[in-house]
């Protein structure tokens, strides 16, 4: 038996392309920072700090990937260039040196040397480039540091000013110079709410100038009080501030009366932004936030830790696990207070136990929150993409981007590239025609394909439409007949006829591509949705278009399931897809064309009995039996089962082993007993489709 | 953990994997050629040795109630939990065309990975012990035979079959 190795140079070719991508981002953004801070430089005499800070995050930022991935000359670079932007940030080197030419230069270096990263010899023939960019970029850095001055003005104790940061001492300064009064807040807050105080705080004072610092004030405040102190810097008086300033317990004390500061003031002030302080601090507010958050966001630089998603996953476990826990200490609870004799001990462990929940959902809640991301990322690379193949494809087309702020699990978002990237692919190879038959079809030329990501409920919905030429359902039901996946007689309405393009026999076929306007392997997108615990639906209209979305739940973390029980089986039910539980009787089962039906309140519900889709024993037919009401996306069923074993806090996990997914069946989860219980697949029962393998 | 405890016979029942391992060492070839050493853990199906290596063995747990699990094949018996980790397990006796048998006192769950890193359960009649066997004793099954035994291990007049771990965790299928 010969020992197989992971063959290294593709997986490092893998890696270079991952590497690129990430790396071309950056770049990306740190062109378009520079254009804004050279149309700055060039209006005014002052530039923006944060777009100085953005442009030294993306040089530290493609310094750690370069690092990462091991090229070394990109990470020596941007190391430099993180340095002076460094210099720059902290006022030692002047933003109108030739230093920025020099970080423009790097940035066109980085530039060229991505396009050309593929090529065995890209890094050689930079290096020298490399090398001589990297000391002229250190002579720049040690010619122009500038002295930095005393704070004697200022009415300040000096360990507020010893304790403030670099940066701090900067933004202090600069001030200073611009002429803004210094004044420094103090306030005291409820040490259970005080973070909430502190922000609100923060935020008012933004809107009347800059936080350049918040210090804990040493404290002669009682224990449960914490008071801190804010170093801002503003264009308004004393008293102005005062009178703004709506916090019963905020003192404002003046450090320096900057008399540079009303000349400037009275000289600017028809501009814009004298203005804004004036009569719309709401306005002020959005244009100095970002001041006031670049101190957040600079000190986050070394505050921010990069952690392996597995690392994740494994506090989630322990959350969960933990939670599992606390449904066994309700077991015993219940015990207790069952029994008169230690009833007492009940009450006080059940009053124990409701606080243990609380911060368990705090803590779920924390760790739920880490895992949040923001879909922007994902919605940039299905962008880049479809650019790139725009060209080769030579079709026109604008890509129409709405709701990129949406959170979701990052292993959600993860395992979504690929199935996102396929639907919109698919969109722009097939479902939209080319320019010239948009036009004889009284179309405008240019075609749209629009990605939206919007929340509802529990739920995120990501939805790619395109103003193609839609499915034309008639030939796809012909290919359907003829491949056997329907009957010829069989009575399908419009969307069942849709629905077809996620059968594996179908969409996998060349010829529908052409003819229907849906590309190869819609079924491997279903499917990964599906392991995701969601579910795909798609709308077409001839001529008009075709929409497919994907609802996800918004995280795979732990949620409150139903169980069930069919004979001696017991299965979890994800709780947000389950609209009601009904006991009825047999009789109250009728059936129309085959299909069990319930008449629920006027409307016929469609009947599945969890016994027959599993192929488990049946009870007895006369026995009542429980309705489990499902809903996902506008569909309704209801799930026969024999009896309800109440509510609990789950925690899905994928089936690890051979069998890649079993229809029906999201996962498993573990009951406070530790025997694991199948988690049911809601989609896939609601939309029928756990029936389709037969089919097919 | 008690759940790596190996225990095939009643005597063993006290001594840890590792311990297990290194006796297997101490009588078998010396330490100075480890190349050409394998490490596998035998274990008793039917009767019969079976082996996997070593490297490949996560755990080995007792018995434990399985949750079937609907419309798979019948060798999948169903998962298992392993400290939060959901697993399949594979009964080795159907895979083998075996008649199943109920679980008794030795059976064990041998929890194995794949190179990919995916994990399955085997259930297997007993576990037996951790040889050290020579690269050359291991000589490749005859093709077309059997469905998953990639060799044939020489052990003086016994054959040790080594499982094909590969064909096991890939029944790759949807179900």
């Amino acid at each position: 038996m010969a020992k197989k190795r992971a063959p290294t140079r593709r997986r490092s070719s893998k890696a270079d392309r991952e590497f690129i991508s990430e790396a071309e981002e950056i770049v990306e953004r740190m062109r378009d920072d520079l254009a804004d801070l050279n149309d700055q430089r060039s209006e005014s005499d002052e530039v923006d700090p944060e777009l100085v800070n953005r442009i030294f995050r993306s040089a530290h930022s493609l310094k750690a990937l370069a690092g990462m991935f091991g090229f070394d000359p990109i990470q020596e670079l941007a190391h430099r260039m993180e340095d002076i932007l460094d210099d720059i940030r902290l006022g030692r080197v002047s933003i109108h040196s030739s230093a920025v030419s020099l970080i423009e230069e790097a940035v066109a270096v980085f530039g060229s040397m991505l396009e050309r990263l593929g090529e065995p010899d890209a890094i050689a023939d930079e290096s020298e480039r490399i090398a001589n960019l990297t000391q002229r970029i250190e002579a720049a850095r040690s010619e122009s540091q500038s002295d930095s001055g005393g704070f004697g003005a200022l009415d300040l104790d000096p360990s507020i000013l010893r304790a403030l940061t670099e940066y701090e001492e900067h933004r202090l300064r600069e001030n200073i110079e611009r002429g803004r009064n210094i004044v420094l807040v103090e306030s005291i807050f409820e040490i259970i709410s005080f973070e909430e105080g502190l922000s609100d705080l923060s935020a008012a004072i933004r809107e009347m100038g800059e936080v350049l610092s918040t210090l804990p004030a040493p404290g002669e405040s009682p224990d449960s009080e914490i008071s801190f102190s804010l170093l801002a810097a503003t264009e308004l008086s004393l008293a102005e501030m005062t009178d703004r300033l709506n916090f019963p317990n905020a003192k404002v004390r003046l450090v320096l009366d900057n008399p540079a500061g009303k000349a400037a003031k009275r000289a600017r002030e028809p501009a814009p932004a004298a203005e804004s302080t004036e009569s719309h601090p709401e306005l002020h507010a959005g244009e100095r936030n970002p001041e006031g958050d670049a101190l957040h966001s600079l000190k986050s630089i070394s505050d921010t830790v990069r952690v392996d998603i597995r690392k994740l996953d494994e506090l989630m476990n322990l959350v969960g696990e933990l939670v599992i826990q606390r449904g066994a200490i309700g077991e015993v609870v219940a015990r207790l207070l069952a029994d008169t004799k230690t009833a007492r001990i009940g009450t006080d462990l059940d009053k124990v136990c409701k606080m243990l929940d609380r911060k368990l959902k705090g803590l779920q809640a924390s760790v739920l929150d880490v895992r949040m991301v923001p879909l922007r990322q994902m919605f940039d690379k299905v962008s880049r993409v479809l650019r790139g193949l725009r060209r080769e494809l030579d079709k026109d087309v604008r890509l129409d981007i709405r709701g990129a702020d949406t959170e979701l699990d990052k292993l959600i978002v993860e395992e979504l590239v690929d199935p996102l990237m396929h639907i919109v692919r698919n969109s722009l190879d097939h479902a939209l025609e080319t320019p010239e038959e948009r036009i004889a079809a009284g179309k405008n030329p240019e075609g749209c394909i629009k990605v939206e990501a919007f929340q509802r409920g529990n739920h995120v919905v990501i939805a790619v439409s395109d103003d193609g030429r839609g499915i034309d359902s008639e030939k796809l039901r012909t290919i359907a007949e003829e491949r056997g996946v329907i009957r010829p007689d069989e009575n399908l309405t419009e969307q069942e006829v849709l629905d077809l393009v996620f059968v594996p026999g179908i969409s996998s076929r060349a010829e529908v591509t052409e003819t229907s306007g849906r590309g190869v392997g819609m079924d491997v997108v279903r499917s990964n949705v599906t392991a995701l615990g969601g579910v795909v639906d798609i709308a077409s209209t001839p001529g008009r278009g075709t929409t497919i979305s994907m609802t996800l739940p918004i995280t795979l973390a732990i949620i409150q399931s139903l169980v069930v029980r069919v004979a001696e089986h017991r299965f979890a039910i994800p709780l947000n897809s389950v609209m009601e539980t009904l006991l009825i009787e047999p009789a109250e089962i009728q059936r129309s064309e085959g299909r069990e039906m319930l008449n629920l309140r006027g409307d016929p519900l469609l009947l599945r009995r969890l016994a027959t889709e599993f192929e488990l024993t049946s009870p007895p037919a006369d026995a009542k039996q429980f309705v489990v009401v499902l809903g996902m996306g506008d569909q309704r069923i209801g799930m026969l089962v024999d009896n309800l074993e109440g509510q609990q806090d789950t925690v899905i996990k994928p089936i690890q082993g051979p069998i890649q997914s079993v229809r029906g069946v999201a996962g498993a989860t573990e009951l406070g007993d530790q025997d694991p219980v199948l988690v049911l697949d809601v989609a896939s029962f609601v939309d029928g489709s756990i029936r389709k393998r037969e089919a097919a | 953990m008690t759940g790596l405890k190996p225990s095939s016979g009643d005597e063993r029942a006290t001594a840890s994997w590792a311990d297990l391992a290194r006796n297997a060492g101490d009588g078998a070839a010396p330490e100075d050629r480890p190349e050409d050493l394998r490490q596998l853990l035998t274990f008793e199906i039917a009767g019969s040795p079976y082996a996997v290596p070593v490297e490949r063995v996560r755990e080995i747990v007792r018995i434990r109630p399985i949750t079937p699990v609907p419309r798979v094949p019948v060798e999948v018996r169903g998962v298992i939990s392993l400290r939060g980790e959901i697993v399949e397990v594979v009964d080795l006796r159907r895979r083998l065309d075996l008649p199943p048998i109920e679980p008794g006192r030795s059976t064990r769950i041998v929890v194995v990975s794949s190179e990919t890193g995916k994990v399955a359960g085997i259930l297997v009649d007993a576990v037996r012990e951790v040889l050290r066997v020579s690269e050359d004793t291991i000589n490749p099954a005859s093709s077309g035979e059997s469905t998953c035994v990639e060799a044939l291990c020489v052990r003086g007049e016994e054959f040790v079959s080594l499982v094909d771990l590969d064909r096991i965790l890939e029944i790759d299928a949807e179900y």
